[in-house]
């Protein structure tokens, strides 16, 4: 197969210039005064690091880390027993289970969020039909339930791929040696799903992270979160001066994040079999 | 102590069906919503007011008098499909050739490829959004409906290659060295040997692929520019005005859902009786 070798150079020059030279350009930005749309002589200055001293901004970014933290603590701690309850039915229901915990996200992402819109609202449909009110649009609450709602599966998916192929002569070795389920679970399931575990929680955070148009929804614009103020520097004052380069300084530090999750992700999956 | 045990192990069983059972609610109650609204006698939908398929029937058959809302509804949901279809086909070309050729080489280089490969995969959408939009005006490309599907393609290429991979692992590197040495060239070899080996991995990444497609919203808006709408564009903008939305939208919801339930059925049982034959 050595011959067929070469059929992964293209991909290689693709992956340059679509990862690598966005990236590049991106830390030019953050760190000079170079426009964008009129691209010629630049300086490097950090004047654009101030909107970190801007309230509004230092708040999304609290907020986001922070819904983000605690989003993927509560998607974990539900994930990981529902993916565990999964992998211990019969193999036609297991199928049947995931293929419908895929079936939601088949739905655009927007229109669920119009759907979580209604629920959360007063007098909706959705009270009609179920007579229940939860009036929280426009509070945090909503726009955590919101997000658990989005990215929950995407913990529970590489857990239960790790379960699933977990060997299960392991956990018979443990039981004959004397071990009693809690501690087979904590010292032979748990650590070998960890893989799964790290991309779950990967998989959870960064997106509920950087996500703009749930907090707009959910949280009435009264909620800010970074991914919107991101969206706001690049497009809805796109043209305005040094705009760009702050949102490209803010788009560096989630980046950093991501790089983080990456190395972390490569340590514990090399080829990337939990991410799918 | 067994007694006890038996009874530990019932209360963990029941616990883990509750907490199941808990989550799959949660997440299908803005699908039954969805739903809901999809068959509410109601314009603005907000309101239960009666069951009624005339939403469905106004999406697909009318044609005579159509709202200038539909119209360009239904513009969005042309342009969603056609971006859709083109990205997987070339996405799924692109990702089968790539995969093969990742796997050809040795271990190191491969490992080295397969983290590129998951970086789009890994960076949330609106990272890989600003990236793209960044480079399109770099290379001073046009945003529109050509950025668009170059963006498709390149956010969904990723998914072919993680779900052909697995495929080719399995596949012995003997019987491509074999169709070499009975004569077969290098390109039929791949054609009659190894592709009819990972076809799995490849309708799986196209389907993948395709879905994600349709699905997409922040990458598309980010790499759209002005002028190109699809559905995900087209919602967010009339979104800030929510009373304004008209319940085809979620009709429309409602068939892609069932569509693509139809598609991985059909595929499934065309599986199963392959294997019941062979």
């Amino acid at each position: 197969m050595r011959r067929l070798r070469p059929y992964s150079i293209p991909y290689f020059i693709w992956m340059a210039i679509f990862v690598l030279v966005p990236t590049i350009l991106l830390l030019f930005l953050a760190f000079s005064d170079l426009n964008l749309y009129r691209l010629s002589a630049f300086e490097f200055r950090f004047s654009n690091f101030t909107i970190f001293s801007e309230p509004f901004i230092q708040r999304a970014l609290f907020n986001s880390f922070f819904y983000a933290l605690i989003v993927t603590l509560i998607s974990f701690l539900v994930g990981y027993p529902v993916a565990f309850y999964i992998t211990t039915l019969q193999e036609k229901k297991k199928k049947f289970l995931i293929a419908l915990l895929i079936l939601p996200l088949w739905t655009n992402m927007l229109v669920r969020l119009t759907a979580w819109e209604r629920i959360f609202s007063a007098n909706s449909i959705f009270s009609d039909v179920f007579g229940l009110q939860i009036p929280i649009l426009g509070t945090e609450l909503a726009v955590v339930i919101g997000l658990l709602a989005m990215y929950l599966p995407f913990m529970i998916f590489p857990i239960f791929s790790v379960l699933d192929k977990l060997d299960t002569k392991l956990i018979e070795a443990s039981k004959d040696l004397g071990a009693s389920d809690t501690q087979t679970f904590l010292r032979v399931i748990f650590p070998l799903s960890l893989g799964g575990v790290v991309s779950g929680f990967i998989m959870t955070f960064l997106p509920s992270l950087t996500t703009f148009a749930l907090p707009e929804v959910l949280g009435w614009r009264k909620v800010p979160m970074i991914g919107m103020e991101i969206q706001k520097k690049f497009i809805l004052e796109g043209l305005q001066p040094f705009s760009i380069n702050q949102g490209a300084l803010i788009s560096i530090l989630i980046m950093l994040f991501s790089i983080a999750s990456f190395v972390l992700i490569t340590k514990v999956d090399k080829e990337g079999e939990t991410l799918i | 102590m067994m007694v006890q045990n038996q009874i530990k192990s019932r209360v963990r069983k029941t616990s883990g069906l509750l907490i199941t059972i808990l989550t799959f609610l949660f997440l299908y109650l803005p699908i039954i919503i969805i739903f809901l609204i999809s068959v509410n006698n109601s314009t603005r939908g907000y309101r239960w007011e009666g069951f009624t398929l005339k939403w469905y029937q106004d999406l697909l058959f009318n044609v005579t008098n159509p709202s200038s809302d539909l119209r360009i509804f239904r513009e969005a949901i042309g342009n969603t499909i056609w971006v859709a279809l083109r990205s997987t086909f070339f996405a799924t070309l692109l990702g089968t050739i790539f995969a093969i050729g990742i796997h050809a080489l040795d271990k190191k280089k491969r490992v080295k490829m397969m983290v590129l490969n998951n970086i789009p995969v890994v960076n949330p959408d609106i990272v890989t959004g600003i990236s793209l939009m960044v480079v399109f005006s770099l290379l001073s490309f046009q945003l529109g409906e050509s950025t668009v599907l170059l963006a498709h393609i390149f956010f969904s290429i990723p998914y072919v290659v993680l779900s052909i991979i697995p495929k080719l692992k399995r596949l012995d590197p003997n019987m491509y060295e074999a169709a070499l040495d009975l004569g077969c060239s290098r390109l039929s070899a791949v054609w009659r040997v190894i592709l009819p080996n990972i076809s799995t991995g490849i309708i799986g990444g196209a389907l993948i692929a395709f879905t994600m497609s349709i699905d997409d919203f922040v990458i598309s808006y980010f790499t759209s520019g002005i002028d190109f709408e699809n559905v995900s564009i087209w919602l967010y903008t009339k979104m800030k005005n929510p009373q304004n939305l008209n319940p085809t939208l979620y009709a429309y919801n409602v068939l892609i859902i069932l569509i693509t339930i139809g598609v991985i059925l059909y595929i499934n049982l065309k599986k199963d009786r392959k294997e019941k034959i062979s």
